[in-house]
Parts: C-alpha cells; sequence; structure tokens
C-alpha cells in the first residue's frame, strides 16, 4: 500500500524536478527582472515593482502588438486547421496508399525548412519585380504588385508562409488519425447512402474532436512562437503592422532601448495571457 | 596589348609586396613588445578580420602576446558588448559603431585612442568622413574598420541618352529622376529606403534633414524633431518615393542597391561602398555603365563607421591600454589594408592612401578613386550623437514607413508625436 501511494512520486519526481529547473527558474527571474528597472546600458538596477506592467498598458504599440497577436493567432491556426483538414479529406478520398505515401513525405518537406531559409526564400518570392510569385501579375498586367508593402498584404503573406510549413504536415497527422478510425461507423454511413462530406462533417471529424483540439493547442503555442518569421520577412512592419508580442519584446530588448525590464514585462503579460486563454479553450472544447 | 596588361599586374603587385614588406618592417622596427596577455576582441563577422586572423604570428611577434576575436551578428554583437562593458569587462577591444559610439564614449566603456594609438599608424591618413563618425566630444574613439559616407551612383548610358548631365545640385537630381522614370521600360528614376529602423529609411531621410537646415535640438536646448526643416525634408523624401523601384517601400540597403545593381535605376545616392559593388562583375550588371560623384549640393554625406575601440574595464593598467591600443592600430594599418584589397574586399577600405593608390585605381578605375576621395568633404555625422538615438531613431523609422505606404499621411503629426517621445526620454 505504502510503496503503491509512493510510486507516482518515484515516476513524476525526476521529470517534474527538471521541468522545474527548465521552465520555472527562468520564468521566475523574468519575472524578478520585470519588476525592475534594468537595462542593457547600466549595470546597475533598482526595483520598480509594477511601474513597468502599468507603462506597458499605456503604450499604444504594445497594444497594438497584442490586437496583431491575436489576430495572427486566430488567422493562422484557423488557416492551418482548415487546410490540414481539407487536404487530409482530400488524400483519404482520392489517394490510393502508394500516393498517400508519396504525399506524406512531400508534405513534411517545407516543415523540416527551418524558419528562417522558408522566410527568405518566400520574401523574395514575394518581391515586386524579380519575385516567382508576383511573376504572373507582372507578366500580365506590366503591374508590379509589392505584397510586403501593405498592412493586410504583409500579415496575409506572413501567414501564408506560416500556413505553408505546418498546413501539410497537420494533414499527414490528420490523414493517420483518420485511417486508424474503425471502419464500420463510415460503411454503415455508406449504406444508409449518406454524401461524402456528410460522413466527414458527421462522423470522422467529431470522432477526431480530442486529437483536433490537441493539434489547434499545438498550433496555437506553435503560433506564439513566430519570431523569426515575422523578423525576417517583415521586421515587424509596413509600420507597426505585423509587430507581434515577441516582435516588440525584442526591438525594446536588443533592438532600439536595451529595455531588458520592459521587454521581460512583456513576456510575462504574454505568458498568463496565454495560460488563461489556453486553459479556456481547452476546457470549452473539451466538454 | 597582353604585354602591356601583363607589365601592369607585375607593377602592381611589386608595389603592393613593396608597400606591405615597408610596412611590415617599419612597424616590427618601431613597436615594442607590451603584451602579457592575448588581446581579447569582440567584433562581429568581417571577411577583413577573417583575413586578418591568417597573419596572427605577425601580431604575436610584434605585441609579444596573441589575440582571439569572438565573433557575434550585429544586434547580439552590440547586445553582448553593452552587457560585458557594463558588467565584467572581459574583452580588451570593442567593435563600435555610429549608433553606439555615444553612448560607450558617455558611460566611460571605452578610452580615447589618443596616447594609445602608435603616432606611426597614421591615423589622420583615414577617410575624414569616418574619422568625424569616430569622434565624440572632440575626442577620437575608434580606429575604422569600414563605413564611409554616400556616392552618387548613375548610369552613364541612361544619362546621355536623355542628354543629361550628372546634376550637381539637388534641384538638377530631382529633375533628372522625374526625366529619367520609365517604368514602362523597366528603369525606376531613383531607389530610396523605406524600411523602418533608424540604420535604414532614417538614414536617407538625415541628408535631407540636414539640407533643409534640420537640428536636432534648437536654439533654446528644446528638441526640435517638428521643425519646419523636419516636415520639409519628410515632404521631399515621400515625393521621390513615387520614382523608387518597386520593393524598396519596405525596402533597406539591400533592396535599394540590388535595384541600382540589377539595372533597373537610373540615380541612387547611397553609401559608399555601393561603388565597388557596382564595379564588381560578380555583384552587378551594369559594371561598364556607372560612374561616381559626391552627393549634389547641398546634400551632406550620412557618416557611418565601425572600428575598434580600447576598453577601459579590461585595460586596467596603461600597459594593458597600450596593448589593446597596439592591436588596434595593427588591424587597421595600411598594410592589412592592402591586403583587403588585394583579396578584394573593397566594401572594408578606410584610408585615403588606399583610394589614391594605383592598385585600387587600377581595380575600380579613377573615377571611383577620385569620387572615394572626394566624398570625405562632405561627409557628416548626421545623426543625434546621443545614446537615446537608437530608440528615437528606430521611433522616427516606424512612422516614416508608415507615411511611406501611406497607411498614414499626417507628416506634421507623426513629427509631433515624435517630439513628444523626445522630451518624455
Amino acid at each position: 500500500m505504502k510503496l503503491g501511494r509512493s510510486l507516482p512520486v518515484v515516476f513524476l519526481g525526476p521529470a517534474l524536478i527538471v521541468l522545474i529547473i527548465l521552465a520555472a527558474v527562468p520564468t521566475l527571474y523574468a519575472f524578478n527582472i520585470s519588476l525592475q528597472n534594468r537595462t542593457l546600458s547600466a549595470p546597475d538596477a533598482d526595483y520598480v515593482w509594477f511601474a513597468n506592467y502599468i507603462a506597458l498598458f499605456g503604450d499604444a504599440r504594445f497594444l497594438n502588438a497584442l490586437w496583431v497577436s491575436l489576430k495572427w493567432e486566430v488567422l493562422t491556426v484557423s488557416a492551418t486547421m482548415i487546410v490540414g483538414i481539407g487536404l487530409a479529406i482530400a488524400m483519404f478520398e482520392a489517394a490510393t496508399p502508394r500516393w498517400r505515401n508519396v504525399l506524406t513525405l512531400l508534405f513534411i518537406i517545407p516543415v523540416l525548412l527551418p524558419r528562417v531559409c522558408a522566410a527568405f526564400v518566400w520574401k523574395f518570392s514575394f518581391h515586386p519585380l524579380y519575385g516567382a510569385v508576383t511573376w504572373p501579375v507582372r507578366a500580365i498586367t506590366g503591374e508590379t504588385p509589392d505584397i510586403l508593402a501593405s498592412p493586410l498584404g504583409a500579415m496575409l503573406a506572413v501567414a501564408f508562409v506560416d500556413v505553408w510549413q505546418w498546413g501539410p504536415v497537420f494533414a499527414v497527422i490528420i490523414l493517420k488519425l483518420m485511417e486508424a478510425l474503425p471502419p464500420q461507423p463510415l460503411e454503415a454511413a455508406r449504406i444508409d447512402r449518406c454524401k461524402r462530406w456528410e460522413i466527414h462533417v458527421f462522423i470522422t471529424l467529431p470522432m477526431l474532436k480530442l486529437p483536433l483540439i490537441s493539434l489547434i493547442l499545438v498550433k496555437a503555442i506553435e503560433s506564439l512562437r513566430s519570431f523569426d518569421l515575422v523578423y525576417v520577412m517583415t521586421r515587424g512592419g509596413p509600420g507597426i503592422a505585423t509587430e507581434t508580442l515577441d516582435m516588440y519584446a525584442y526591438s525594446q530588448g536588443f533592438i532600439e532601448a536595451g529595455k531588458i525590464s520592459y521587454a521581460s514585462g512583456m513576456a510575462v503579460v504574454m505568458l498568463v495571457l496565454t495560460v488563461v486563454m489556453f486553459t479556456m479553450i481547452w476546457k470549452r472544447l473539451n466538454r | 596589348m597582353a604585354r602591356d596588361l601583363w607589365e601592369e599586374i607585375k607593377l602592381k603587385y611589386t608595389a603592393l609586396t613593396a608597400s606591405v614588406l615597408a610596412g611590415l618592417m617599419g612597424t616590427s622596427a618601431l613597436a615594442q613588445q607590451i603584451c602579457e596577455d592575448d588581446v581579447m576582441v569582440l567584433a562581429q563577422p568581417r571577411d577583413g578580420l577573417t583575413l586578418l586572423e591568417d597573419y596572427y604570428d605577425e601580431f604575436e611577434e610584434l605585441s609579444g602576446a596573441g589575440f582571439q576575436i569572438d565573433y557575434l551578428n550585429e544586434n547580439d554583437r552590440r547586445a553582448k558588448s553593452q552587457a560585458d562593458a557594463s558588467t565584467v569587462g572581459s574583452f580588451n577591444v570593442y567593435y563600435v559603431d555610429e549608433a553606439n559610439l555615444p553612448l560607450f564614449a558617455s558611460s566611460e566603456w571605452i578610452v580615447p585612442l589618443e596616447g594609445y594609438y602608435p603616432e606611426d599608424y597614421d591615423y589622420e591618413d583615414f577617410d575624414a568622413g569616418m574619422r568625424s563618425v569616430a569622434s565624440y566630444d572632440g575626442k577620437q574613439w575608434f580606429a575604422p574598420i569600414q563605413g564611409g559616407g554616400d556616392l552618387m551612383v548613375y548610369r552613364t548610358d541612361l544619362l546621355e541618352e536623355a542628354g543629361i548631365e550628372p546634376p550637381q545640385t539637388w534641384e538638377d537630381f530631382k529633375t533628372a529622376v522625374a526625366e529619367l522614370h520609365d517604368p514602362d521600360n523597366g528603369v525606376y528614376g531613383i531607389a530610396l529606403r523605406g524600411q523602418r529602423g533608424s540604420g535604414a529609411n532614417v538614414w536617407r531621410w538625415l541628408p535631407l534633414f540636414a539640407a533643409h537646415g534640420g537640428e536636432w535640438v534648437d536654439d533654446s536646448g528644446e528638441f526640435a524633431f517638428n521643425s519646419d526643416a523636419a516636415v520639409k525634408a519628410t515632404e521631399e523624401y515621400l515625393e521621390l518615393f513615387q520614382y523608387s523601384a518597386p520593393g524598396t517601400q519596405t525596402g533597406s540597403f539591400d533592396e535599394s542597391t540590388g535595384a541600382f545593381r540589377s539595372g533597373k535605376v537610373a540615380l541612387i545616392i547611397e553609401s559608399a561602398p555601393l561603388g565597388a559593388m557596382s564595379k564588381d562583375p560578380s555583384q552587378s550588371q551594369v559594371v561598364d555603365s556607372v560612374a561616381f560623384t559626391p552627393p549634389p549640393t547641398p546634400l551632406p554625406g550620412s557618416g557611418y563607421a565601425h572600428g575598434f575601440a580600447i576598453a577601459s574595464r579590461a585595460n586596467e593598467t596603461e600597459e594593458q591600454k597600450a596593448c589593446a591600443g597596439l592591436f588596434v592600430a595593427w588591424a587597421t594599418s595600411k598594410e592589412q589594408e592592402a591586403r583587403r584589397l588585394a583579396e578584394g574586399q573593397p566594401g572594408e577600405l578606410t584610408r585615403t592612401s588606399t583610394y589614391e593608390s594605383p592598385a585600387y585605381v587600377e581595380t575600380f578605375g579613377e573615377n571611383l578613386s577620385a569620387a572615394m576621395a572626394a566624398t570625405g568633404d562632405s561627409t557628416e555625422v548626421l545623426f543625434w550623437q546621443d545614446p537615446d538615438w537608437q530608440e528615437l531613431g528606430n521611433a522616427w523609422g516606424i512612422k516614416l514607413e508608415e507615411l511611406i505606404i501611406g497607411s498614414r499621411t499626417d507628416i506634421q503629426g507623426a513629427l509631433d508625436e515624435l517630439s513628444e517621445l523626445a522630451n518624455a526620454m
């Protein structure tokens, strides 16, 4: 009895210790710094307690970054899921097992490409004078569309690259989940002359609800770490149209002002918002 | 013809070898072995520094110790050097640039070169523009590794075809840009920088601000970021953007010079390294049809420079400072420059004697040689030499980019906001 009670501690203990060291220590350190007025240019710092947090919510650029991050999350997560589910259903319905294997291999390639490389390749592809994406418009109309020079175009272009990387690999995961479903409900639906879309909307996707929720959360977490993509493609521009929270935190911490404490404050706010929002979403979707 | 060419090549390399040997003998004879420990250097990657490491033994023989260079990219190098200089001080020599010189100098993280930079290395030979960028509070703080002012670079074929003389004045320049703008035939009048940043769009806007008489602080000591000069400079900058090549609205040096080097642009005013780049066949499609002059009057050149400075915290004693000074001088000497030129590294040449040397003229032509030597006279420090410049310059960069792409239109309002930010700082 005693051994049975202590067994979970034995198994969980080492993992929890590693987790505490890797996650809790940097988090607490960041929180501690966020309560100070530390900058890169000064060796000393004083505690200013919550002054950085108060300043943050009066900072129009921070509020813009919050709004941009929210738009970015909704856009990239929903588009990735739509592309992933759409491609998975298309492969499930139309591809032979051999073609599924070939497509699976192809669909994994984009996510294997380092984000910075992908960002550089696509940035050049969107170039109005030399880009492959803009070439048809140049050839047909003679115009030179500068997609990254408009706030909406830049946001959509960067989101496109994100979805290009993650949509196909999600399609592969969802396809494998669909293949693992028991065939009887699908056969019964076919005997009842259900249409194909009805089978997926009313049977396969509801059966995959839990793994799909997990995928949504994984993508949402991944989307929060979009710094490299944004930095290479737009640097948060034009203006501040694609300046996400992590991009703004980096700018304040390293590029512009060296305000390490202010940037840490942003990181803490981002952490708190993420935990609260993800917990709420998880509970709501998991009912 | 082939014999003449061979003779020229022989002459060039004989002269080069002689100058290197003479330099080495001279410096070796004069130097004392003053270093006790290896010199620790924090820098950002540069071809010239990689080449420098090939001559490690030379410095060891000269000084009595070796050196170690740690490389970080620009942003990380800035962050690391600030953190190191303000805390532990583990580097004897820092790589500093025009943007962080005021911070390093005013924080006393580096010491002035005077007294530690050996006279034999001829500091006055550095380009006048770069020397002015390396000065702060009336003292010289670093020896340039790269830098320069601005050049006006133009397509001779397009100007001749249109019957336009190379513009000498800013008004003529604007007229020429408008006349040469022919997007239907794939030629744009100019290429500017639109991307946000104190070193990007703001950098190209600064000469206009100065040409209109703009000052960062007015006579009463108040910030003058929202002055008439700033408004006029911004209006002109935005007006010129209608002739700027596509892709430059959110681009910086790479995008604008890339458009020029691919033959899409008639006239451009850009940082001096574009000169050698546009004469390099591996980087330029307009090698045979470019020419160079200093910027049209009254436009000053926007001076920039990166270089090596002597750290204060890691060099506690006078001997340590002298050792670091010797490294700074040796690493930026005429001999090293001759080696860089021979290796085909034109972007990292900093001395007037190099621009006027037969080897330089042979490689890049007399026109660029003359323009490079002349541009120093019109080069000025145009940005606000203050530790807060980075924050303020970047804030203006964001607003300027918004004005360029048209997501906001109120120039005066944008400048007023900038002024408010400056006062709040």
